[in-house]
């Protein structure tokens, strides 16, 4: 492959997968690739990135965002989990998304909510969300759980802060269990 | 086969023995580029699909009808047809793959120009974001949102929000890099 003599820069090709230039900006991004195999290859790394984020839905949901997911025709099926609770999981045939249904908490003067997701066994810390979405009068938090997670650690501690006149944390473990 | 473009379309043109060589690399060089034009603007990876194989099925029967004008500037040609196909495809949602006969086509692989990005090892890259990155990331490409409703839910310019996006988008990049497992796959 040759090499560029006007390669597109990265912040370009980010604003383009980001559909976040103009049309004629656009028009000539695409003029540029289909002659140009060295910025093709950049751009497939970029579009890696954000195409795969695409795929990925936010770790938790609110109820009206899972209802237009059902009403989309995604198979959603719903495990409720209680306060300390510890319990295995299967991902079935059949089911495009799990919702590990955070029960118990007691959300009726919660300001915000966060989200802490650590692997039981290492203790390493997958990620940390300031402000999730939550469920006041179900008291729960609604963490989706998409087949590619199978790539993950199976063993998740779930830890929810409820920020409120008192902070309270929760904590739940779910082992999954992923089809070969 | 490293000839040029305009070289590969005229020996398919003259119709001899070294025109399916000559079909199938125009088909290795062009099916990536794409590929990448349907993600981007058909937003759906099966789509992409049938496109590549919509595009490269109507160039290369312009191709051997010496219907391709200008040979020399087969890249237009192809964006050209690539173009009005996904403008067709958006309109009707018909799916052209599958018309036969060329059999270029069938070595093809339509799947993405990259491998090995996995969405749970992208989780854990995004764990290592600043929370206003990872909002911005999530919020361009889990909601669609526009660069401008993202700067004032998030009271930044968009200028701010493109230019943390851009490092948000290297650094995932880098991050996913350095895992063991993954590598891109040549162009």
């Amino acid at each position: 492959m040759s090499a560029c003599a006007h390669p597109i820069p990265w912040a370009i090709l980010v604003d383009y997968w980001a559909g976040a230039l103009t049309v004629p900006e656009t028009d000539q991004v695409d003029e540029h690739l289909f002659g140009c195999g060295a910025c093709t290859a950049a751009s497939a790394r970029v579009a890696s990135v954000t195409e795969t984020a695409r795929q990925i839905l936010p770790p938790a949901l609110s109820r009206a965002r899972l209802d237009s997911l059902r009403a989309g025709g995604l198979r959603v099926r719903e495990n409720a989990f209680s306060p300390g609770e510890r319990r295995t999981v299967g991902f079935d045939g059949g089911v495009d998304l799990l919702i590990h249904r955070l029960a118990g908490l007691d959300l009726a003067g919660a300001d915000h909510v966060s989200l802490q997701v650590l692997v039981e066994s290492t203790g390493e810390r997958l990620f940390a969300l300031d402000h999730v979405p939550f469920e006041r009068d179900e008291g729960a938090v609604l963490i989706a759980c998409q087949r590619h997670f199978a790539s993950l650690p199976p063993d998740t501690r779930f830890e929810v802060t409820v920020h409120a006149a008192t902070v309270t944390n929760v904590a739940y473990t779910i082992l999954h269990q992923f089809p070969a | 086969m490293d000839a040029p473009d305009g070289e590969l379309i005229r020996t398919i043109a003259a119709g001899g023995p070294d025109g399916p060589r000559a079909e199938a690399e125009l088909c290795r060089r062009f099916a990536p580029r794409i590929y990448l034009y349907g993600r981007r603007h058909l937003r759906d990876e099966d789509r992409a699909r049938d496109l590549v194989q919509a595009v490269l099925l109507a160039v290369l029967q312009a191709a051997r009808a010496g219907r391709v004008t200008e040979p020399d500037h087969a890249d237009r040609f192809m964006l050209g047809t690539c173009r009005n196909l996904a403008s067709r495809v958006r309109a009707t949602e018909a799916r052209h793959a599958g018309e036969g006969g060329l059999e270029a086509l069938e070595a093809i692989e339509s799947a993405p120009p990259w491998d090995g990005v996995d969405a749970g090892a992208l989780i854990r890259c995004l764990g290592t974001l600043d929370e206003r990155s990872r909002q911005i990331v999530m919020l361009t490409f889990q909601e669609d949102c526009e660069t401008d409703v993202i700067a004032a839910r998030l009271t930044m310019t968009s200028g701010n929000v493109r230019v943390t996006r851009h490092r948000a988008v290297a650094s995932l990049r880098r991050c996913l890099d350095a895992r063991p497992l993954q590598q891109e796959r040549p162009q």
